[in-house]
């Protein structure tokens, strides 16, 4: 009998979980649909989520010819690819000097650190600006990276994943002969993977769809990157806009996210379930 | 002694003409751009940029697109500020006087003389609608681009059905509301078609209101100067009670605030029978609207008027000499009434040049397309655009206050003062270092 009413629990959780991922669903179904309706269909079926007229790949194809694809996801894995390398790299020191060393002032300059959290992001544009252009990396991909190469919200999770590996495993491999930078490269990185992963994430995310900083920072018709050159067919100000266009390049826009999220998504959950990040 | 020194200072002179010259013989500048209608513009402005280079041989323009007209202003500014700004920028043109406020654009009067002209006679080759939002204090600080006013969109079936004529659009506003109480349809409570529908978001709203004010005998904004906008007084309170009496007392337009998209989706679908959108919107409506539709001047109550839009070229402070020559190569270029025309064409605005007018491919465009002579013929009552100290914020000031007439939660009356009351804090900075600035 219990174990019945257990079972009809469940099925209705699930039910429920089924129509909040079903309604979660609607902006990508919509965008697949209106992406295949043809041109000649009017601008007077797109909203709707049933297919209309036949199905054809003519606006993806208007998309592609109207940007330089190729170069965007190529800057755009650059960018993103580069900001992920040197914030592992910053993100695991600044964490580890957090979690396990002691040294004066070491509460008061974490608090620092999780106050740049508070910081709106837009603030910051002109001094930015003016730092880059003053290295001399206005207008190229480096430039675009500076400012993202620490991360205080990378350190601040970091810092939390050294803190809940116990200290047991670093002291083994001390008396095992292991220097600090073993130490830290063989045992406390592996062990620390998951929340390396979650960082990546959120992370890579955040830089692929970025607009203002690219759009401020980069000029160069050869540096764009994708969020940049999709907009530059999105955003018709005094005339309603071609819908099937915009629909088809931004799931070329999205589409590699989408893919990996798809191919890892056991790996992603994992991660941040072990975080605690939603 | 004195001779290494000679030396060093014959070397470094060298250095520095030779550099001077390999700068002279190529002038690389940026060109930045926003595309405010839709289509291929990207790709048709970087064949024109091109196009130039080949012309010029001594200059390299990059064409570098920077989104809405919000972003590219935002995108100078910062460029400005951080001491690399570009060589000339098509700049939304009611924030142009912002420029010239802020100091961030030059004043183009010295380059016009060193042409042989004079600053009117430059100005002269323009329609005179557009000096007001490119003469600032007396000089020249925007090329008018490209240009567009509202106008009045409707469906001839619509109008048939009602029993209306589509040769006669109305003219005043006692027309307007007349005919937007007969081309409004209810069935079962529920309207199907409404009367009229217009967009009221940001930008879009504050232009329209801005028309409707001045079709209502009034200024709407101080023209000459930043510090002074007319929102309440009954020029403006007629325009907001106009939009008031169709949305909440008539029914014959959508309450709540509509973005142009939706106006012109339910215009091609039958859901309205009229609208308001821009002459640059033209190209869009004329490929989508599959029924019969025609283009009016917009209805006038004291007198008819249409606010000027669109885009003017500027040079930002902070270019040196040659860049600011090549620029001005560029900028004159464009508005070429051959160019000018080319691209009018190929975007659905009206070209800012009264020349490329006289040119054949623009008589056989006109020829083929008669309701892009409403809008040049519109152009005779067209008033200048709104720009003050701070122009997006006085500007919203307004439109919130609008949005809420349109969404039943204040009155006309209230709107207009509130209004008022938030746009003069705004320009009480400006004024009290200009206007109140008096000598003790």
């Amino acid at each position: 009998m219990s174990r019945k009413r257990g079972r009809e629990v469940r099925l209705l959780v699930m039910l429920a979980l089924a129509a909040a991922a079903l309604f979660w669903a609607i902006p990508f179904a919509w965008m697949l649909v209106a992406s295949l309706r043809p041109e000649s269909a009017s601008a007077a079926d797109i909203a709707s989520l049933i297919p209309s007229g036949t199905i054809g790949f003519g606006n993806f194809a208007e998309a592609w010819s109207e940007g330089t694809f190729p170069l965007w996801y190529f800057n755009t894995f650059l960018m993103c690819g580069g900001i992920l390398a040197v914030q592992c790299v910053t993100v695991s020191a600044a964490g580890y000097a957090f979690a396990r060393l002691s040294f004066p002032g070491r509460t008061v300059l974490f608090y620092l650190f999780l106050l740049q959290l508070m910081l709106v992001p837009p603030i910051l544009i002109v001094p930015n600006l003016t730092t880059i252009v003053s290295l001399g990396l206005y207008d190229r991909l480096p430039g675009v990276m500076a400012p993202y190469l620490a991360s205080a919200f990378g350190t601040f999770l970091m810092r939390q994943t050294f803190r809940s590996i116990p200290r047991d495993y670093e002291d083994a491999a001390m008396l095992d002969g292991a220097s600090l930078p073993q130490v830290i490269w063989h045992v406390l990185l592996p062990l620390a993977r998951p929340g390396l992963a979650a960082f990546a994430i959120v992370s890579v995310s955040y830089h692929w769809n970025e607009f203002l900083w690219p759009l401020i920072a980069l000029s160069s018709p050869e540096n764009q990157v994708l969020t940049v050159g999709l907009a530059s067919f999105t955003s018709g100000a005094e005339s309603a806009t071609e819908w099937g266009v915009i629909a088809a390049g931004t799931l070329l826009v999205a589409a590699p996210l989408i893919l990996i999220f798809v191919i890892f998504q056991r790996r992603i959950v994992s991660s941040f379930v072990f975080t605690g990040i939603k | 002694m004195l001779r290494p020194w000679r030396a060093a200072i014959a070397a470094a002179a060298g250095i520095l003409i030779s550099a001077g010259a390999a700068r002279a013989a190529t002038t690389d500048i940026d060109l930045y751009f926003p595309v405010p209608v839709q289509g291929k513009l990207v790709i048709e402005i970087r064949q024109l940029i091109g196009e130039f280079n080949k012309a010029h041989p001594d200059i390299h323009v990059t064409a570098v697109y920077t989104g809405s007209y919000d972003n590219t202003n935002l995108k100078t500014r910062a460029a400005i500020k951080a001491g690399s700004p570009p060589g000339a920028v098509i700049m939304s043109a009611n924030f142009v006087r912002s420029y010239e406020i802020n100091h961030e654009a030059i004043s183009l009067d010295p380059l016009i003389e060193k042409d042989g002209m004079t600053p009117k006679s430059f100005m002269a080759e323009f329609w005179p609608a557009l000096a007001d939002n490119a003469v600032i204090d007396g000089q020249v600080y925007g090329v008018p681009f490209q240009n567009s006013t509202p106008l009045l969109y409707y469906s001839v079936d619509a109008f048939k059905q009602a029993g209306l004529d589509p040769d006669h659009p109305p003219v005043t506003w006692q027309d307007f509301v007349t005919d937007a109480k007969k081309l409004t349809v209810v069935k079962d409570g529920t309207v199907t078609r409404y009367g009229f529908e217009m967009p009221g978001t940001y930008d879009y709203l504050g232009w329209i209101v801005s028309g409707l004010a001045m079709s209502d005998g009034g200024q709407y904004f101080n023209h000459g100067y930043g510090g002074e906008v007319y929102y309440d007084q009954p020029s403006t309170l007629g325009a907001v009670m106009l939009l008031d009496e169709m949305v909440n007392k008539l029914h014959v337009m959508p309450p709540g605030v509509t973005d142009a998209n939706a106006a012109a989706t339910a215009f091609f679908t039958g859901h309205t029978a009229m609208m308001v959108l821009s002459t640059g919107a033209l190209t869009f409506v004329r490929d989508n609207m599959k029924a019969p539709f025609k283009v009016a001047f917009m209805p006038y109550n004291i007198q008819p008027a249409a606010p000027i839009g669109g885009g003017s070229l500027i040079i930002p402070e902070g270019n040196s000499p040659d860049r600011v020559a090549a620029a001005w190569t560029l900028i004159k270029w464009l508005v070429s009434p051959e160019i000018a025309g080319r691209w009018s064409r190929f975007t659905g605005y009206f070209a800012p040049r009264i020349a490329a007018y006289d040119l054949p491919a623009m008589k056989a465009y006109l020829a083929k397309y008669p309701d892009a002579n409403v809008a040049l013929e519109q152009l005779k009552y067209a008033v200048p655009w709104f720009d003050t100290f701070e122009t997006v914020a006085v500007r919203e000031a307004m439109e919130n206050q609008v949005q809420a007439v349109l969404s039943g939660r204040t009155t006309p009356e209230a709107a207009v003062k509130a209004a008022q009351a938030t746009a003069e804090t705004l320009m009480k900075p400006y004024v009290d270092k200009t206007a109140l600035d008096i000598p003790q």
